[in-house]
Formats: C-alpha cells, sequence, structure tokens
C-alpha cells in the first residue's frame, strides 16, 4: 500500500495558500492596534479554522471572540472587529450592535473585516442603517483553502445555489480572482478547457483578470506559462447535474453524506475521538471527556479533522464502502501480528527497534479504533429500509430498469416518511436520466411531496423545475414555456460508459473502472476529465477488458501508460456538443516573446493538471480523480472547487432549509 | 577643472569625521526672504511652499506686491516658480508635503486639499469634531496627517484618499497648547502606528492609538521637538537653549549641548537633522551643525535660510545658494582623505598615474592586488555620490582601469551607475530642479522620480528617462493625455468643438500606438476629459478602453445608464452591478428604474437576478413592486408565500397565502400551483378550526397535511383525521403508514391490530413487523408475520427471535438452504437447538 501512498504525494505545495491566507489575516488584525474583540460569521469559522488557530489570534491582539449572532453585543475592548461575509444580514446585526453601543459612554472602533472584498453592497446598507460613518472597512481575501494535499476549497457553500437558483454570480468572479492568484503562484495555466455555459463565463472572467493583471506590473508568474502544471479543466456542476443526486458510496464520501463532514471536519462522540490521546489534529486539551460519566444529554461531539495526516483514513477513504471493513481486517491483522513481533524481539537492537515503531504502532492503533467507530456507526444506516431502497432506485434509474416503476417506489418513499433530501434527489434523479416526467405523475409527485412536508415548500420545487436548473421537469415540455435542452443521459450512457453493469462485488475490489465508486455508475464529470487526459480509457472501447486486467497486476509498474498532453476536446466533439452548455479551450499564451518551448514537455517530466468545479464537487468525485491519476505515470490532479457538497446539502440550499451551522464549540 | 572634491570638506571631531557643505545651485536673490515667510520643504530634493508670515511686519513702499488675501508659493529648489496659487478658505494653519510631493494645505475649519505641481486639488474634510472646535495646527507626514484641534484632541487622518479620521488617545494633562509637538511617522515605528510628541509642562506626552504616556523628563519644556529621519533619535531644545539629544524611546540620553555657546543673534529658528547623527541649528544668518559627541560646525550665510532634512544630509536654501550639507560618504572618504591609503585610493592615484603615463601606476595596481575588485566597487560607489560632473567621470574612469585587470568581473553595477548618473545629472539641471542625492534616488526608486517629472508637465524627459531606464511608458503617457486635454481648448464653433475632440482623441491614441503604451488606461483619461467638461471627448477615448469595469464608473456619472448596467454585467464583477444599480435605484424614479432593467431584455437579466437577490433581503416592498409591474405573476405568488412562512399572526398567513394563490391562478400555466394554494389555505383554515375544537390542546397550525393527521392520530382524534384524509384525499397507503406510525409509537397495539383488520393493508404486512421492531415490540411483531409475503416470513421471524417459527416456515417451504443460513447465524444456543431439530427431523 505503500505505493499508493507515494502517489497521493502533494503534486504542488498547496500549504502556500494556507500561509498567503493567514498572513493576510494576520496583517488585517495588525491594522488595528491593540487589544481587541473578535466577532466571527459563524459560517466562516470552519474555514478559518483550516488555516488558522485560536492561539494566532490571540497572539496578534485578540482578546476575545463572539459569534455574529443577532443581539446586543458587550465588548470589554475598545477595538471591535467584526469577520463576516459581505451578507446583508450580517451587515444589519452588525449595525444594529453598533447604533446599540451609541448610548453608551465609552467610544468603540469598529473595524468590518470582509471576505473576500469589501462590496459596495454592504456600504450601501451600512449607509441606510446611517452607521457607515463609525466602520473601517477592510477586505480579508480569503481565497482557495486547502483542505488536503491535493484539495483546494473556496469554502463556499452556499455556490451552486447562487449561480443556479438565484442567478447571482458572485462566486465565478470570485473564483476567477482565486484562480488568478492561483496562477500568481505557479504560472499561467497554458490551456483552459471547459464545459458549461457558466464554466465559459468563467474562463473569460479569468482571461479578463489576467489582462488586467497584466496592465499593472504582474508578477513574472503571470507572463510564463507554468511549467509544471498543463491546464486547467472548468467543470460546471450543470454539465454533470446527475452525479451530487446520486447517494455517495465511498468510505469518505458516505461518511459526508450520513454523518456530515463540514470543513474537512466530522462531528464525532467524543469517547470515539480521544481516547488518551497525543492526536495532534485535534488540538483542544479538555481531557473532562475522559470519564464516560453518562451526562444528562447525548454523549458530547468533538470535531475530528479528516485529512491525509491520519494515514489510515488517507488509504480507506476512497474506498467503496463494501470493501473497506474487509481493508480494516486486514489492517487488524497485520497490526497484531507487529505487536506480536515486537514481543519477541530479544536483542537489543531489535528492542531498539520495537521502541522506535511503538509510537508509530500506537498512533495506528488509535486511528484504528477510530474508524472502526466510524463504521460502526454507519452500517446501521447503511441497513436501514429507506437507505437501500433510495440506493436501488437510483441503480435502476441509472440503468433505465422499468422507469415508471421506480416512480411508485419513489411515492413508496413518501408515504413512509423518507427525508425531504432523499425524496427530492431521487425526483430529480427520475427527471433528469429519463429526460423528463409525464406531467400528471409528475403534479402527483409533487403533490404528495407538498401534503407531506408542507406546502411552504413549493417555491423550492418552482427553483428546481426552473429553466436555468431544469431539475424537475415534465414531460413532453407544456408549447408555453420556453424549455431548455434536455439533459441526453441515456445518450451518454452508452458513449461515456457510464454505467457499468458487470461490477459486482468481485470487481470492488479490484477497482477496475472508475464506476466502482459508486458500484457501477462512473460519475459524468470525472469521464469528461477522461475524455482529456486519458483518452485511451474510453476510445478503445471493445479491447478494453482485457488490456484493462492487464492494467490490473499487482506489480503494474510497467503496465501503466505515460499521460498524454491535453489536446482539448478533439475525438469527443460529438459527445461535448450533445451535452447542453457551450465548451471552452483557451490557448493562454505567454506575455513576453514567443517561449513556446517553455512550455511542459511530455516525456519523463510530470505534469499536474487542475480540475477546477464550479458549483463544488463531491467527495467520490474526488476519489474517482485519484483513481484516474494512479492510471498512467506523469500526471496528478489539484481539484479545485468552490466547496464541497453531497446531494441533501444541495437541496437544502435550495429549499432554504436553514439547518443550524456552527454549534457553540464550533473548531475555532 | 572643477575645485577638488576635500575643497568643501570640513573637519569634525578630530579629524575623524568630515562634513561636506555642497553648493546645488547658485540662486542669489531668488527667493522671497525666508524671514518673512512661513515655509514647508519636501525631502529628496523636491520644492519648497511659502507663504507670507503673517505675524512678521512688513514695510510699505517695498517693491514686493502686497496682496491681502493668502498666496503660497512653490518654488523649485533651484528657485524657480513651480506654483503660485492664493487661498480663498479659512485661515492656514498648516501646510506640508505627501510623500509623492503634493501640497497638503490645512485651514483651521478643519478642511485640508492636497494640491499636485499644477495647483489642482482635492478637499477633504477632518470631520466635525474638527469644524466645531476648530484645528490649531497640524503635523504633516509621507502618508497621512495628525491634527490638534482647538478641543487639544489629536485626529489621525491615515492616506491621502480622504480616509474616516480616528482619535487618537486623549493626552492627559494636557490643558492648553503644546508648547512644542512633533509626530514620528508610522513607517518608522514598531509598533507601525503614529506617534505624537507633545512638549508639556517640563515633560514630554507620547501618545498613540492607544494610549498617552507621560515620559517623565524634567529638562522640559522645550521650544523644538525633532525626530530623526530614522525615526530613532529625537532632538529636543529647550526653552534655556540646551539641546539634548535621546533616543526616541526616552531610555537613552545620547548627547547635551548648550545653544548659548554659539554667538548668535535672535533665537533659534529651525532644528533639523542632517541624516541620521547630526544636527542643524539655523539662526537668522547663522548655521551650527552639531555632531553626534557635540562638536561644532559654524556656516555662515548672508541671510535667513531655510533647511529641510533629508536622509543623508539637509538642504538649506539661503538667499545666495541652495546647499546641501552631509556627512563624507564613506567611499568617497576613503578615496580623497588626505594620507588616505586605503585601495580604492590607490586605486585612483594608480589611474591618475596612468593619464600621466607614469609607470608608478603599474607598481600601485600590484600592490592593491588582492584588494582591488572592492576598490573598483568603491570607485564606483564614490562616483555616484560626487556631485560634479568632471569626478563621477574620473571616478568612473579609474574603476574601469582598476577593472581591466580583473579577470571576472561583473559589470553590472559600473553599468547601472553609469545610468543612474547620467539621469541624476539631467534632473538635477536647474531649469529641471530636482536635487536629488544617489541615495535618495535608490531610496525614491526610479518610478517616483518620473512621476515627479510630469507632476512637473515635464513629458519629454519624463518619457526619455523611462524609456532609458526600460521602464513601460504608460504612467507618462497617462499624464501627458490629461495635461492634453487640459491644454486643448474646444474650439468656439459647433462644428470646430466637434473636430477639436475629434483631433485631441486621434492625437492621444496614436501617440499611445506609436509608444507603445497599451496598458494605459483610456477610461481614467476619458474620466479626465469629463471632469473639464468635453464629454463629446470622454465618450471618443471610453470607446479604447478595453476593461468592461473601468467604464462603469464614468458612464455613470455620465448618466449614461443603460450602458454603464450593461458594461458593468459584461464584466462579471457583481459588486460593480450593485454598485450601479444603487446609485440608480437612488437616481432614478422606481418606474423608470424598473423599466430600464426590463427593458434590457436578455443582457440586463443578470442585474434583475442580482436586484432581486438584494431586495429579498433589504427591500421587500421594492421586489413586490418589482415584479408587479413586470406582471410577474410566479415570483409575486413565490413572494407572498415566502412571507407567509415567516408570519406568526394565523390571519395575516391566510391571507398571504390567499394572495399567492390568486397570483398563480392569474397564470393559466400555474393551475397545479394554484391548486396546491388553494389547498393549503383550506388547510390552514381546518387546522384552526381543529385546534378551536380541541380548545387549543393541540397544535396543528402550520404543520403539513400528513403531519396533520399524525397529530390528531396521537392526540385520539382519529375521527378528524379520517376528516382530513378524505378532505385532502390523502392516498390509502400513505394514510396507513402514518397511522400506523402513529399507533406503534403509542403503543396501541389493540388499536393497531383493529386497524390492521379494519381492511386488507394497501401497504401489505412487512411494515407492521419492521416498525413493530423498530420500536422493539418483537413479541407483538410476531403475529404480523404470518400476514407477510411467504418468501419473506422465515427472516422476519428470525428478526423477530421467534427462531422456532423461522425453522418451521422454512419446512413448509422446504427450503433447506435458508434453513443452513439460519443456523448459522443463530446465537441463541437454545434457539440453535430447536432448529438443529427441525433440521434432523427434516429428513
Amino acid at each position: 500500500m505503500n505505493s499508493l501512498e507515494g502517489e497521493t504525494e502533494a503534486a504542488l505545495d498547496t500549504s502556500l495558500f494556507k500561509e498567503i491566507a493567514r498572513k493576510s489575516l494576520v496583517d488585517a488584525l495588525n491594522a488595528v492596534n491593540g487589544a481587541k474583540t473578535l466577532v466571527l460569521d459563524a459560517t466562516l469559522a470552519g474555514p478559518l479554522g483550516l488555516v488558522t488557530e485560536v492561539a494566532l489570534l490571540k497572539h496578534h491582539g485578540v482578546d476575545k471572540m463572539f459569534w455574529l449572532e443577532a443581539g446586543p453585543l458587550a465588548a470589554t475592548t475598545s477595538n471591535i472587529v467584526y469577520l463576516c461575509r459581505p451578507l446583508i444580514k450580517y451587515v444589519k446585526i452588525i449595525a444594529d450592535q453598533i447604533k446599540r453601543h451609541a448610548q453608551q459612554s465609552p467610544r468603540h472602533t469598529y473595524t468590518l473585516l470582509l471576505v473576500p472584498r469589501v462590496s459596495a453592497l454592504v456600504k450601501s446598507v451600512l449607509e441606510e442603517e446611517g452607521v457607515l460613518g463609525d466602520v473601517t472597512l477592510i477586505p480579508y481575501n480569503l481565497q482557495f483553502i486547502p483542505v488536503d494535499e491535493d484539495v483546494v476549497s473556496l469554502e463556499h457553500d452556499a455556490a451552486f445555489k447562487e449561480i443556479w437558483a438565484d442567478g447571482d454570480e458572485t462566486v465565478i468572479f470570485d473564483s476567477a480572482q482565486a484562480l488568478l492568484t492561483f496562477q500568481k503562484l505557479y504560472g499561467l495555466f497554458p490551456r483552459v478547457v471547459g464545459k458549461g455555459d457558466k464554466a465559459a463565463r468563467l474562463a473569460t472572467l479569468l482571461s479578463n483578470a489576467l489582462h488586467q493583471a497584466r496592465s499593472d506590473s504582474p508578477p513574472d508568474t503571470l507572463l510564463d506559462r507554468s511549467d509544471k502544471i498543463d491546464a486547467l479543466i472548468i467543470l460546471d456542476r450543470q454539465v454533470d447535474p446527475i452525479t451530487p443526486l446520486l447517494t455517495q458510496l465511498t468510505y469518505q464520501g458516505l461518511i459526508d453524506e450520513l454523518i456530515g463532514i463540514k470543513n474537512s471536519h466530522v462531528d464525532l462522540p467524543a469517547s470515539l475521538v480521544s481516547p488518551p490521546t497525543n492526536d495532534q489534529t485535534t488540538s483542544p486539551s479538555t481531557s473532562t471527556t475522559q470519564t464516560p460519566q453518562p451526562s444528562m444529554r447525548k454523549e458530547a461531539k468533538k470535531k475530528y479533522h479528516l485529512s491525509s495526516t491520519d494515514h489510515l483514513f488517507a488509504e480507506l477513504r476512497d474506498r467503496n464502502f463494501s470493501t473497506v471493513l474487509k481493508r480494516m481486517n486486514k489492517i487488524a491483522r497485520r497490526l497484531d501480528e507487529e505487536v506480536k513481533a515486537s514481543r519477541q524481539a530479544r536483542s537489543i537492537p531489535q528492542l531498539k527497534d520495537v521502541v522506535g515503531r511503538l509510537g508509530s504502532l500506537q498512533a495506528e492503533r488509535q486511528s484504528l479504533v477510530l474508524h472502526i467507530g466510524l463504521a460502526e456507526m454507519l452500517v446501521p444506516i447503511t441497513n436501514t429500509e429507506h437507505f437501500s431502497k433510495a440506493l436501488e432506485i437510483q441503480q435502476n434509474l441509472l440503468a433505465s430498469y422499468r422507469t415508471s416503476d421506480q416512480l411508485v417506489a419513489i411515492e413508496d418513499l413518501i408515504a413512509q416518511g423518507a427525508d425531504f433530501e432523499t425524496v427530492l434527489r431521487l425526483v430529480c434523479l427520475a427527471s433528469v436520466t429519463t429526460g423528463g416526467i409525464k406531467p400528471k405523475t409528475l403534479d402527483g409527485l409533487k403533490r404528495e411531496i407538498l401534503q407531506n412536508y408542507g406546502y411552504h415548500l413549493l417555491p423550492s420545487l418552482l427553483a428546481l423545475s426552473s429553466p436555468s436548473l431544469s431539475a424537475i421537469v415534465p414531460n413532453p415540455a407544456p408549447v408555453s414555456a420556453a424549455q431548455p435542452v434536455k439533459y441526453p443521459f441515456v445518450a451518454l450512457r452508452d458513449t461515456l460508459r457510464l454505467w457499468i453493469d458487470d461490477s459486482g462485488e468481485s470487481h470492488d475490489e479490484a477497482e477496475t473502472d472508475l464506476s466502482y465508486v459508486y458500484s457501477g455508475y462512473a460519475p459524468i464529470s470525472i469521464r469528461l476529465v477522461q475524455c482529456l487526459t486519458q483518452r485511451d480509457a474510453l476510445l478503445k472501447r471493445s479491447s478494453e477488458k482485457g488490456k484493462a486486467a492487464e492494467a490490473m497486476q499487482p506489480d503494474g509498474e510497467p503496465d501503466k501508460l505515460q499521460a498524454h498532453p491535453i489536446v482539448g476536446w478533439k475525438g469527443f466533439e460529438d459527445v461535448i456538443a450533445s451535452i447542453p452548455g457551450e465548451a471552452v479551450d483557451i490557448i493562454q499564451a505567454p506575455a513576453r516573446g514567443s517561449q513556446l518551448s517553455n512550455s511542459v514537455r511530455f516525456g519523463e517530466k510530470e505534469s499536474i493538471t487542475v480540475v477546477f468545479f464550479l458549483g463544488g464537487c463531491t467527495y467520490t468525485e474526488i476519489a474517482a480523480l485519484r483513481w484516474v491519476a494512479r492510471q498512467n505515470k506523469g500526471r496528478k490532479f489539484i481539484i479545485a472547487t468552490t466547496s464541497i457538497i453531497r446531494g441533501s446539502s444541495l437541496i437544502d440550499e435550495i429549499a432554504g432549509v436553514n439547518k443550524s451551522i456552527g454549534s457553540k464549540d464550533a473548531g475555532i | 577643472m572643477p575645485d577638488h572634491p576635500t575643497a568643501s570638506w570640513q573637519a569634525m571631531q578630530d579629524g575623524n569625521v568630515f562634513y561636506r557643505r555642497q553648493q546645488l545651485y547658485s540662486v542669489p536673490g531668488k527667493f522671497p526672504e525666508f524671514g518673512d515667510h512661513i515655509s514647508a520643504g519636501c525631502r529628496y530634493g523636491g520644492p519648497i511652499a511659502m507663504t507670507r508670515d503673517t505675524t512678521k511686519l512688513i514695510a510699505l513702499g517695498r517693491p514686493t506686491p502686497t496682496v491681502s488675501r493668502a498666496q503660497i508659493q512653490v518654488w523649485s529648489p533651484s528657485a524657480v516658480g513651480l506654483l503660485l496659487f492664493s487661498w480663498d478658505q479659512g485661515k492656514i494653519v498648516r501646510f506640508g508635503w505627501t510623500g509623492d510631493e503634493r501640497l497638503v494645505v490645512i485651514n483651521e475649519e478643519g478642511t485640508y486639499r492636497i494640491y499636485d505641481l499644477q495647483g489642482d486639488y482635492q478637499q477633504y474634510s477632518l470631520g466635525s469634531e474638527a469644524s466645531e472646535s476648530g484645528v490649531i495646527d497640524a503635523r504633516i507626514h509621507d502618508t497621512g496627517l495628525v491634527a490638534l484641534t482647538g478641543g487639544l484632541s489629536l485626529l489621525e487622518v491615515k492616506g491621502w484618499e480622504g480616509a474616516r479620521t480616528m482619535t487618537l488617545a486623549s493626552a492627559a494633562g494636557l490643558n492648553q497648547p503644546p508648547h512644542s509637538w512633533a509626530i514620528i511617522p508610522p513607517d518608522l515605528n514598531i509598533s507601525r502606528h503614529v506617534q505624537v510628541l507633545l512638549s508639556v509642562d517640563s515633560t514630554i506626552l507620547l501618545v498613540d492609538t492607544l494610549e498617552c504616556l507621560d515620559q517623565r523628563i524634567s529638562q522640559g519644556p522645550f521650544t523644538h521637538i525633532s525626530p530623526s529621519p530614522n525615526g530613532k533619535t529625537l532632538a529636543l531644545l529647550t526653552f534655556t537653549g540646551t539641546l539634548l539629544v535621546i533616543s526616541s524611546d526616552f531610555q537613552r540620553h545620547i548627547t547635551e549641548f548648550d545653544t548659548s555657546s554659539i554667538q548668535a543673534d535672535g533665537t533659534v529658528r529651525q532644528v533639523e537633522w542632517c541624516g541620521n547623527d547630526a544636527i542643524l541649528l539655523t539662526w537668522d544668518d547663522l548655521v551650527v551643525l552639531v555632531g553626534p559627541f557635540a562638536d561644532t560646525l559654524q556656516y555662515i550665510y548672508g541671510g535667513p535660510v531655510f533647511a529641510v532634512s533629508e536622509p543623508d544630509g539637509v538642504r538649506i536654501m539661503g538667499p545666495d545658494t541652495c546647499d546641501l550639507i552631509q556627512k563624507v560618504p564613506a567611499s568617497v572618504l576613503s578615496i580623497f582623505r588626505p594620507g588616505s591609503t586605503s585601495p580604492a585610493s590607490i586605486l585612483y592615484d594608480a589611474w591618475q598615474s596612468f593619464t600621466d603615463r607614469s609607470p608608478k601606476a603599474d607598481d600601485a595596481i600590484r600592490s592593491i592586488r588582492p584588494d582591488l575588485a572592492s576598490a573598483v566597487d568603491q570607485c564606483i560607489d564614490a562616483a555616484g555620490r560626487e556631485w560634479e560632473p568632471y569626478w563621477q567621470r574620473s571616478l568612473l574612469n579609474a574603476a574601469k582601469f582598476g577593472r581591466g585587470f580583473l579577470d571576472l568581473y561583473n559589470p553590472n553595477d559600473f553599468v547601472n551607475m553609469g545610468r543612474t548618473l547620467k539621469v541624476l545629472n539631467a534632473v538635477r539641471f536647474y531649469e529641471i530642479g530636482v536635487p536629488m542625492t544617489y541615495d535618495q534616488y535608490q531610496y525614491a526608486s526610479p518610478s517616483s522620480l518620473v512621476s515627479r517629472l510630469t507632476a512637473r508637465n515635464m513629458h519629454l524627459l519624463a518619457l526619455r528617462i523611462s524609456s532609458y531606464l526600460g521602464m513601460k511608458p504608460h504612467a507618462v503617457l497617462r499624464h501627458w493625455a490629461s495635461a492634453k486635454i487640459l491644454k486643448s481648448k474646444p474650439t468656439a464653433t459647433l462644428d470646430g468643438e466637434l473636430n477639436g475632440d475629434e483631433e485631441v482623441c486621434r492625437a492621444i491614441v496614436d501617440k499611445f500606438k506609436e509608444l507603445g503604451g497599451s496598458d494605459v488606461s483610456y477610461a481614467e483619461i476619458a474620466k479626465r476629459a469629463w471632469e473639464v467638461g468635453r464629454t463629446g471627448l470622454a465618450t471618443k477615448l471610453l470607446d479604447y478602453e478595453p476593461n468592461a469595469s473601468d467604464q462603469v464608473p464614468l458612464l455613470l456619472s455620465m448618466k449614461e445608464d443603460r450602458l454603464a448596467l450593461e458594461k458593468a454585467v459584461d464584466s462579471g464583477d457583481t459588486d460593480l452591478v450593485y454598485t450601479v444599480l444603487l446609485q440608480l435605484h437612488r437616481r432614478l424614479a422606481l418606474g423608470d428604474f424598473f423599466r430600464l432593467l426590463e427593458d434590457g431584455g436578455e443582457k440586463l437579466v443578470p442585474a434583475s437576478r442580482l436586484l432581486q437577490v438584494y431586495a429579498r433581503e433589504q427591500n421587500r416592498s421594492m421586489l413586490r413592486d418589482f415584479y408587479y409591474s413586470d406582471d410577474r405573476r410566479v415570483e409575486s405568488a413565490v413572494l407572498a408565500l415566502d412571507e407567509s412562512t415567516t408570519m406568526m399572526d394565523p390571519a395575516a398567513k391566510l391571507t398571504s397565502v390567499k394572495s399567492a394563490q390568486k397570483f398563480f391562478s392569474e397564470d393559466k400555466d400555474r393551475g397545479f400551483e394554484a391548486k396546491m394554494m388553494d389547498e393549503y389555505g383550506r388547510l390552514l383554515a381546518l387546522q384552526q378550526q381543529l385546534e378551536k375544537d380541541a380548545d387549543g390542546r393541540v397544535v396543528l397550525y402550520g404543520l403539513s397535511v400528513t403531519e396533520t393527521i399524525r397529530a390528531c392520530l396521537t392526540n385520539g382524534l382519529s375521527k378528524k383525521a379520517d376528516k382530513v384524509k378524505s378532505d385532502f384525499k390523502v392516498p390509502d397507503k400513505r394514510f396507513w403508514h402514518v397511522k400506523l406510525n402513529a399507533l406503534v409509537e403509542q403503543q396501541d397495539f389493540d388499536g393497531l391490530d383493529a386497524f390492521a383488520k379494519s381492511k386488507r393493508s394497501p401497504i401489505g404486512y412487512e411494515p407492521f413487523v419492521r416498525r413493530l421492531l423498530e420500536h422493539k415490540h418483537s413479541k407483538e411483531a410476531i403475529a404480523y408475520v404470518a400476514r407477510c409475503d411467504s418468501p419473506k416470513r422465515a427472516d422476519l421471524y428470525a428478526e423477530c427471535g421467534d427462531w422456532r417459527a423461522a425453522g418451521k416456515e422454512c419446512k413448509e417451504r422446504g427450503d433447506r438452504g435458508k434453513l443452513d443460513e439460519l443456523r448459522q447465524r443463530c446465537k441463541d444456543s437454545l434457539a440453535l437447538r430447536d432448529l438443529d431439530q427441525i433440521a434432523s427431523s427434516w429428513k
């Protein structure tokens, strides 16, 4: 397994982003002299927790921290620093607090740090509230945050809803700015390939931003092509509306689906996270959880940071859950043997060796305990009727197996009182895969949903069926409305080999095709990436089976093909044209002269491809991309995304269901 | 041959340190009398601003024109008049220079203006507090100012963009204006925030944004406080004439000097620093330089002088000359110091011998062979610090000569120095009048030099210098274009004006193309044209601007609303779109505003969506109007419905739902939605009725249909539940599930039994078993297993824990495999025996 770890080694040093974010926060804080009270927007706490820690804030004069919540603010210091995204609701709270303070005698100075920039909107609202004169506005440009070695995220959770449901394209602009920063750090993307209308928009904004940045003394990196990165692939979520609707089945994906991962942290029972621990990832040293006293409420929850620093997790996270238990079993055995072996140590050098390994063994054992505990939490949920039923419906819909029966099955789920999100995901899936549901059936379904979950959800149904999302569409469409192009799922299933029927249990372990991640379904988004980076996998359809088997020989090093250069959508023009949305293929020229020779030479050299998901991506897609990277040598992926999503969070955003965010003990 | 460099040197500290007075310009009688004027000088060889000191008497009948109003004159160090303007505002309390050579003038009413060298200005205010209590004094540094108000509070302004004033900590113990005061600029402080030093009574108060510290010095009060250019040391002059030099943290006394030992008339006029280690005191016609060990050098001038402290010396403008006094730089000292035997000095001598064709040159070079490289470096460095081109040249020649003996030597320093000196000599020319030293040039950067030249309208020189130094020409071109627009007067006739615009525009565009100024922002220039009232020209220029976001603000101020909005949308910068939207919303009538968006069609859709996002949060009534005026029934309905969710009052909620229903019904494609809203309304009404019937024991209002049924059932209102079912045509399946759940949760097993038997279950009986099992009622569950589909029975029995029945079931169905599986799964030994029994009896 060591070879695998070696391969997932960081391709680019993404911690640079962390450094930038830290530094600009420190600078922003230092702009205010003296001790200050920090008032934090709770949705930013998670992202901030990934780049900084409380000690750093304290070190730079933060005396006390509060959540930004409606109601009065009791601050002891004269400086008050607000840190939030430029949303109207926050600004109103701030204005209210300032007005409350106005009557008090010790005057406060207010500084408002806005992520990622100061906006005219905020100014206008502050002006309307009459407090603009009291506040100093400073931008805090928090852009990409490294959530893992190969994943950077803007952690902008509502991106999908804002772009496609609200028509607010702020995120696209912010993404362009963030990608510009990316290029400032690592050099120009020699090629920008993309698919989808919003992806095209992003590509345009990106080249505008580049042009603008070049006009005033740009750093050298903006003039020359990167010698490491060979392309940026932009995919917008509408290009692949199906994947997030499915239940994720990889280990990490399933944790996200069933327990929920927030900013790479998962809430776990405290007893699971901190047995007598020297775990470096969870710093709070409240060892009160040691005594498992049955407290009056449920057991306290504690955050656990899921990242590749946990080696066991790094090994398990991308596996299909069906193979995870087997894997854990193997590891447990290996650990056991190692412990036994260590007992038999006799000679001094042997003992020395054993002592040296004790720490790592201990750590490994602890993380195994934790993950077994986690799996224990997951298994009962996967055994429930709703879960398996939903999964079955999904699989049938993907295979277009008796679609009308599936609609009936969805109705049954509604009758049984399944989750609103689950039901809506299924309805959307049914609509997209079949190209629309018969109006009468659809109305019936909608009626069931409204009666069961409340009529106030009607706007979300309308939003989902709006042309920009077209997740729920009637078929045939009503004549009056101009409906957009239907999503050609059935055709794509053939051309992109989205559904691999024969992947039974046995194949899962082998992971011969990336469809292992969904037990048979290959995510469209990743297939599109394959179109660009691993053409053989899709072109040689007939002979692929034999080849695939060959390629998976255990010591399969020589079988790995050298990755080929990215040549745009060549060879897949028809497929790409059939998917709604514009296709983009831009070659970014270096500013000075013709230094084409400087660009990536294919051969022994390793290249990095950046894949940007506009509107978010799932953990499973990340897993699938990592799988693609393992198939060839010479290419690694950096995954950049607006946020990491799951189907239910998308539905929640659109339905405006406000799952209470950030309890008081949030990470930071 | 000009004087030898050492001619201007004077020794201090027993000949260890030399200071030199370099005459920069000879300006006999050109400057106004410094004694009668208040002056402020700009660093780095910048100009000085002067205004008549109104406290001084002025003899009538003198040839100087007497003007009633205050006037400010700006002179270059070479006594060329740069600017003259009269001041029509309240009394000036202080003026000074910004880091980029702009003049800041503050008056007692708390307004301040920032003038560039062309006389254009921006005006800002220090805020209400300053205007109420008045400003009595101010201190200006490169990037901001601190003002002292009549109420004795200190106001700070950061930057020159009219930022909000901040109040510094109040100075306790300050009851009257301080005897004198000074500031240490933020970039010279450890805290990176400005510090104010106030001489109060016998001590000094140190004030910053946080606190006021009494430094407990007892020698005060002080007439002058002067921080050194690097901010590390302070020079303080007491009323009794003692000069104190202390570190700026007040921990170290460095030196003390009694000025009364100097035979001079009158009082000390200025205390300025010469570099960071000597202090210059000026009297009316005497200038005294005080060294670090209280040694002095005296210079006599023919009248009052004005001194400007520089980072590497001090510039003195007197009635006849403009001089620079500075410590002789180390490299120059090592070469020219009498009797110097440093390698650089020997190299220089060698070169001289060489030019004299003397063989000593070779010996000399040999003797310094190991140090030759550093000697060459020193010669290059010394060339940079000499004022006269003659000596610059000979020093560079010496360096070149030495270089010839080196195998490997990087010539970059040599080439750069040559280049730099060429530039410096050009700008030092008296018509240009920027006497920058090499050190100042290094400190201030070439681009700032270029912008200083453009500020003087010396575009050609600026352009030549920037291209000579390989810099982009856009800064110069931008300034040139604005100046061009200002200068070119539109001709009088209507036709002529058009031509004039065309001509200027073409001239600018051509020039930009010719000089490769593709990076110049046309928008900026267009803005300039618009500001001076050349709308036509502005529009023309704006067409050349490739960057949409730069066009927007100008378009907006030109009232090109539609175009501004379109460009903003194009730019993709939503904040820019908001800027435009909010401004238009403020300026236009609501109807016009909406019409603009509606008529915009496809292009403005993103703007209209953004407006909706904003209005939903901040301005609902506007949103309602917007939807209404655009006949957007569906959106109106959604808005009404959305509002209903937050409403507490039942009646209001019902009204909102009804209006949503009405909106939907007006759209013929929304029949389904209208029907749903109708149901919603009926549901709410029914819930109200039911609650009333139940005397408020049950809370139903706002629940969904299913939840209502469940609530009815759990509260024993099963009749009502049936009514809800029939009223809302709830399908049997759902009703059964709900009722099943409700009964199981209440553990009403008899009710459940009756329910199961009431008719054939539309959902089968497996859910009965499952639900009961979920609630751990396995005993009750067993009864229903028999009614399930036969293939599942065995497993269900097993799950209920009735292994025996499961076994029997297997036997009945003849499923041997299942039985074996059961036997494997079963952990209960008793049950296992039963299973084994069945298995054995099978045969």
